[in-house]
């Protein structure tokens, strides 16, 4: 706890180093955005592996591919959103890069939903889209907060999109587990581990 | 050319909260009570103060039947805790 004096003027020294204090102690904590990181990154791969393991129970019936690639996500988003805004009551207050975090991965959602849906409707496999744009969303994520596994994360991420786009006769669920488990756990769990602050 | 400190900023709780605001965009009183380390009492006084001069805004509102103090610092704010930053700053050199 910092010792401030309430009682006396303080000085010009003093009074800045309360300001160096104050805006030190107030920091983005990066703890629960590196645990969001790791469920994501387990849970879509993980569902990728399942998915590529026993595809004749996935794809049992017309829909059921697609209720399994929306429901999981969606009951993962509800957990996610509950989980931070418990995290948000605790801490007490939001930074300005938390805002825009909050903005980016917000907007990356509602992308997310309508690349889905539009993909049923157009009968193609959004994988690749929304590798893209998962990886744009997380170089704009490592740049707010300066954390370059998450640069790597992200351009991994890209590059396994481009690989789809661009060759015929891979795997499009070992892509996403591999992406996903690259871009997402793997610089969650270095973030877990860094401490790092902003 | 030197400019006379905001008086309203030179108090330490004031100074402390304000500090805390311009890194936020939004704040809850029981943080800033936190991390002044002063009373309830005390930190309402010097809320209140701020927000008089338009430096903060303050919300009320409920949460889960408790009620819940948001504050934001203001335009007005920022450039006031800038202005007395770059002052402080200049005084600091003038003491070396």
């Amino acid at each position: 706890m910092l010792k401030i004096k309430t009682h006396f003027i303080m000085n010009h020294s003093e009074q800045l180093n309360l300001i160096n204090e104050a805006i030190n102690k107030t920091k983005e904590q990066l703890k629960p955005t590196s645990i969001n990181f790791i469920f994501w990154g387990l849970l879509i791969s993980m569902m990728s592996l399942i998915h590529y393991s026993f595809p004749e129970f996935i794809q049992k019936t017309a829909y059921s591919s697609i209720l399994f690639w929306t429901i999981i996500p969606i009951i993962g988003m509800i957990i996610n959103i509950i989980y931070n805004i418990k995290v948000g009551v605790r801490l007490g207050f939001e930074t300005h890069i938390g805002r825009a975090l909050k903005l980016v991965w917000g907007v990356f959602n509602i992308a997310w939903l309508l690349i889905v849906v539009l993909s049923i409707f157009k009968k193609q496999n959004p994988v690749e889209e929304i590798l893209f744009l998962l990886g744009v969303i997380l170089l704009i994520t490592a740049l707010l907060i300066r954390f370059s596994p998450i640069i790597v994360g992200g351009i991994a991420v890209i590059a396994c999109s481009v690989l789809i786009t661009l060759s015929t006769g891979v795997n499009v669920l070992l892509i996403n587990a591999v992406a996903t488990f690259v871009g997402l756990f793997i610089p969650g769990l270095s973030l877990y581990l860094s401490k790092k602050h902003v | 050319m030197f400019e006379p400190l905001d008086k309203l900023l030179t108090n330490p709780i004031r100074l402390m909260v304000m500090s805390v605001l311009i890194k936020v965009s939004d704040c809850d009183f029981n943080y800033l009570k936190k991390i002044t380390n002063s009373t309830q009492g005390n930190l309402s006084v010097q809320l209140k103060k701020l927000a008089e001069s338009e430096y903060i805004s303050i919300a009320k509102s409920f949460e889960n039947n408790y009620p819940k103090t948001k504050l934001k610092i203001t335009k007005k704010g920022v450039l006031a805790f800038e202005n007395h930053f770059k002052n402080l700053k200049k005084y600091q050199n003038l003491d070396l």
